[in-house]
């Protein structure tokens, strides 16, 4: 749990102002030239990512032009006109440096699948996956940071006993179990339970996007996908947060808060919170950057097309282009996220920089 | 420091004196102001909704279906899906019929042969009009084909049905002359979807690999066939087809067809349970059983021609050097080892099994709808299971137990583990396999399960590092391609048995070109009963495909083939203008064996059914409206509290 350094974090400044102020006072050198190293960092890393994609996927087994043509009559001749038409006939080198070229150029390549481009592909099911996942990472940061706080603050009562166990019951469950249990109750109705939700998809056939009728459908649709993420991602957060709470409650400068005769709530918001937030921002962060991987499983379940099913269907094939755009979407977000992470750290905690 | 004492000393003084109700209301305020806003933003759609469904009452029939178009291009799709879209939007040259899947006219109205067998006249339909108003001509027809011709992307997709085609041209309006080099027995079926020449000129040579044919600008794609295709992409989710009115068969009798992909079979039954779906494609076997009690459901496993197979490394070759190649265990090598094992397999327990009852026993590649074709084995040697039969064969050909109670090869060394291949991502694949093994075990025969994944196996099967595997074949109309994949031509290819047999190959290319049905149809029961013999393959299982719908609201589905067959993705379109709504369903124009023909259902028509879809959405709608409000109030309140610390700072 303990992410970079936190845990020391605050112990010598009594309050955040002394960091702030020592943040911003002579210290805009080594800031900036710690953002440099961290965006030359990143830069690397997605220069790497960029190296991988393309050779990480040319090893999986399978040849897409077989694959796609089993169950049908094709002849050798048709086979090597589809290799062909989509440049699987080219040496490897070479088909490296046109990857190389056309990504450069914001080209991702037609799908081997779908034979449309991948960029459309990825900007169709970018949206309903940012959506599912990103709604859901969000309330679960917002009500698992809430329920760690409390539960720590009240450790040991009724609230915390509850909270800790119910959001640990749901980590563990399987996240396609509890949808279609919710499927099942929610969405057909179960005894005196009406069926009130739409059992998947995202939309209904008549819907009309971008009305408040067409919006609202597509809450409707989205709410128990939303809800089984969100309930299965609480304890992350929760957990988090609630530990590295618990391991402030011992801290010097709690006391020194309390003997300045401030209330118990600000004890808590002011000073314990801030400190013990840092752990999971980083987990927020980083969880916001993988949004763009999806959640197969629940896209699965809810039938939702977003970039976590494109990207498993891709596999069989396999579909190269699309494995090399979702990849390089997804380690691009991730790399961000982490970048976004690291600046703020450098600008909450100056000591990290160095 | 003193500051912040003087705030705590001042806040509690204020606490007393009430300043808990003031914060009370606030938060009574701010929760209120919340809800009024969200109401305020919700309700104009909540009001919206029923009243367009409402709006004079279209017959929308809605399918789901497992897997999604790959392309609505008819030059570039693959997937099955991808047939079914096209089948609606276009016409064919050529029909499948219902009964047998045997050529029937469809744009063409007759067709006839030269003498030699190599030129084909077609006589085209006159008055079948495209959708933007042009006529569909012999033209359109003579393009389509010469597109695949030609080569490029449209013959990577085609070319294998036009093999042997030197031209195809059209004379005048009505006539289409198709010339090939050597008589081809497969013809007339050519399943390439007719596309209009006026709309298709203007996609390029090298755009067409990336060409769409999906709407745009909210214009309908351009075709011929009894539905438009008004919504969907390719990879899409939902896909929506508005009725051809003026189709040379005849209007549909629904208004519009809107197919669902959904990704997994649990909630798609549930979906069709609840009558968000009208018609689930593809489900499983235990599906259709817990569908059977269901009320206003009705269910079935619907034949459908493909086979599901056990098969051997029957000898893989290097094709450069001609000299064996893989691993392959040397009693699978020998054809009377592999005969054997025909009577170990216990094939009523897979179908009971592993199948749950979907599907049928299988015998041969060519599956019992292409009657015709079919070959039977003698009675004495009919495919049954006798262990003690296949022990006895096996001692025969010298395969004897040796002392450490497992067989040896003929030579005296023992045979080892056979390798059971199967497929990680079929259960029934892996299923089959270790039924295999026990029942391998019975006849003293040590062997283990290995799973791959398909596209791995793909490639195991091509090095030839294999024993046996499982896996299945779809067989076309016309069993010229399942027989080709077990000729010596296709090693390397399509062929995954590596089976070589010259004298099946002379009779393969004798029925090629033979175009007398009976002679064809003697030649290939010839090259069923080498293969029965040879044994590259055990036909474990004639597969079938699950298929439920709402029979309280809709009616008159003729399977395909009839008796017996499936309901929907069959060869052709004909389906979708038999369905009705079941209140209409009367004796579905004659058709004997349609489902809910005549039988006149209880009175629960298609209307109640639409009542209590639109009563769903807009519940739906209120509760999405109450639990975002629930949400609204938490919010609210985490927002409260943490206000609650800066008010008291400001106090």
């Amino acid at each position: 749990m303990t992410i970079l350094g936190r845990a020391d974090y605050g112990r010598g400044g009594e309050s955040q102002e002394d960091n702030l102020d020592s943040a911003s006072s002579g210290r805009h050198g080594t800031y900036g030239r710690y953002l440099l190293g961290r965006c030359l960092g990143s830069l690397g890393s997605l220069a790497f990512m960029l190296l991988l994609s393309f050779f990480l996927f040319r090893v999986l087994p399978g040849d897409p032009a077989r694959t796609l043509g089993r169950g049908r009559f094709t002849t050798p001749e048709q086979l090597d006109e589809f290799k062909r038409t989509y440049g699987l006939d080219q040496p490897l080198p070479q088909q490296f440096l046109t990857f190389l070229q056309n990504t450069l150029s914001g080209d991702l390549g037609i799908s081997l699948r779908y034979r449309v481009p991948v960029s459309d592909l990825i900007l169709d099911r970018m949206w309903p996956t940012i959506l599912l996942v990103g709604t859901s990472t969000i309330l679960a940061g917002a009500i698992g940071i809430w329920l760690g706080v409390r539960g720590a603050w009240e450790r040991g009562s009724k609230f915390d006993k509850v909270s800790t166990g119910g959001s640990l019951t749901l980590y563990s469950m399987p996240e396609w179990w509890l949808g279609l249990l919710f499927i099942a109750v929610f969405a057909v109705g179960w005894g005196p339970i009406p069926g009130l939700f739409p059992t998947g998809g995202l939309h209904s056939i008549d819907a009309e996007p971008g009305t408040i009728s067409g919006v609202l459908d597509t809450i409707w649709h989205l709410f128990l996908p939303v809800l089984t993420l969100t309930l299965a991602y609480l304890a992350d957060y929760a957990l988090i947060m609630r530990s590295s709470l618990l391991d402030e409650l011992g801290e010097d400068y709690l006391t020194t808060a309390r003997a300045k005769g401030l209330r118990d709530v600000q004890v808590r918001n002011r000073h314990a919170v801030r400190n013990a937030l840092l752990p999971t921002t980083t987990v927020v962060a980083l969880s916001l950057g993988f949004v763009v991987t999806g959640a197969i499983t629940i896209e699965t379940v809810f039938s939702i097309p977003g970039l976590g099913l494109l990207a498993t269907e891709a596999l069989t094939v396999p579909d190269y282009w699309v494995l090399q755009g979702t990849f390089l979407v997804a380690s691009f977000a991730v790399i961000l996220a982490n970048l976004a992470a690291n600046l703020v750290y450098g600008l909450l905690d100056p000591r990290v920089r160095t | 420091m003193g500051l912040a004492s003087r705030d705590r000393g001042t806040g509690r003084l204020l606490n007393g004196l009430g300043l808990g109700h003031r914060r009370q209301r606030t938060r009574l305020v701010r929760v209120t102001a919340a809800l009024a806003l969200f109401a305020a933003m919700v309700l104009p759609g909540a009001l919206v909704m029923p009243a367009q469904a409402a709006e004079d009452d279209p017959v929308t029939f809605s399918v789901a279906l497992t897997n999604e178009v790959d392309s609505f291009n008819p030059f570039l799709g693959i997937e099955a899906t991808s047939f079914e879209m096209w089948a609606l939007t276009y016409d064919y040259l050529i029909g499948y019929s219902m009964t047998d899947m045997a050529p029937q006219p469809a744009l063409a109205t007759e067709w006839e042969t030269s003498d030699d067998g190599l030129v084909w006249t077609f006589k085209i339909r006159e008055g079948v009009m495209w959708s933007d108003g042009e006529p569909l001509t012999a033209r359109d027809i003579a393009y389509t084909f010469n597109r695949v011709l030609d080569g490029g992307p449209e013959a990577a997709t085609w070319s294998s049905y036009l093999v042997g085609v030197e031209s195809v041209e059209a004379p005048d309006d009505t006539t289409v002359v198709l010339t090939s080099k050597k008589p081809n027995a497969v013809l007339p079926l050519l399943p390439i979807p007719i596309v209009p020449e006026h709309i298709w000129k203007d996609v390029s040579e090298k755009d067409v690999k990336s060409y769409s044919a999906e709407p745009t600008d909210g214009q309908p794609v351009v075709g011929s066939g009894p539905f438009r295709l008004v919504e969907g992409t390719a990879g899409g989710s939902t896909y929506r087809f508005e009725a051809n009115p003026e189709y040379w068969k005849g209007a549909p009798h629904v208004d519009e067809v809107v197919f669902r992909v959904y990704k997994s079979e649990d909630p798609m039954v549930q979906a069709l349970i609840k009558g968000e779906i009208d018609f689930a494609e593809g489900i499983s076997a235990l599906q259709v059983q817990s569908l059977e009690g269901e009320e206003g459901i009705t269910a079935h496993n619907g034949d459908s021609p493909g086979f599901d197979e056990i098969a051997f490394n029957t000898g893989s070759v290097d094709l450069e050097t001609g000299k064996p190649m893989g691993d392959p265990n040397p009693a699978v090598l020998d054809a009377a080892f592999r005969f054997a094992l025909n009577f170990a397999i216990d094939r009523e327990t897979i179908i009971r099994t592993v199948y749950q009852g979907g599907g049928k026993p299988g015998q041969n590649i060519i599956p019992p709808a292409y009657g015709d074709y079919v070959w039977e084995p003698p009675e004495e040697d009919a495919y049954a299971y006798d262990p003690d039969r296949a022990a006895q064969l096996l001692d025969d050909a010298g395969y004897t137990v040796g002392d450490d109670g497992f067989r040896t090869l003929p030579s005296g060394e023992p045979i080892g583990k056979l390798r059971l291949a199967a497929r990680s991502d079929s259960t029934t694949s892996v299923d089959v396999m270790q039924f295999f093994q026990e029942w391998l075990a019975d006849i003293d025969i040590d062997s283990e399960v290995e799973t791959y994944e398909s596209s791995k196996l793909t490639d195991v099967i091509l090095e030839g590092n294999f024993d046996t595997f499982e896996w299945g074949w779809y067989v076309e109309p016309d069993p010229d391609s399942m027989l080709s994949y077990l000729t010596c031509d296709q090693l390397g290819n399509w062929s995954d048995s590596w089976y070589c047999n010259e004298e099946y190959d002379d009779l393969y290319q004798q029925q090629h070109v033979e175009m007398d049905d009976a002679a064809r149809a003697e030649l290939v029961k010839q090259m069923q009963e080498i293969l029965y013999r040879d044994a590259p393959y055990l036909v474990t299982a004639y597969s079938s495909i699950g298929e439920a719908f709402r029979s309280d609201r809709f009616a008159c589905f003729q399977p395909q083939p009839d008796p017996g067959g499936i309901w929907l993705i069959q060869y052709g379109s004909q389906n979708y203008l038999n369905v009705r709504p079941a209140d209409e369903a009367g004796d579905c124009d004659g058709l004997e064996n349609a489902v809910g023909a005549s039988t006149a259902s209880g009175g629960s028509g298609a209307s109640s059914g639409g009542g209590s879809d639109d009563e769903g959405l807009s519940t739906g709608a209120m509760v999405g409206i109450g639990a975002l409000a629930g949400l609204a109030v938490v919010g609210g309140a985490i927002v409260l509290m943490r206000r609650r610390a800066t008010v008291d700072d400001r106090e």
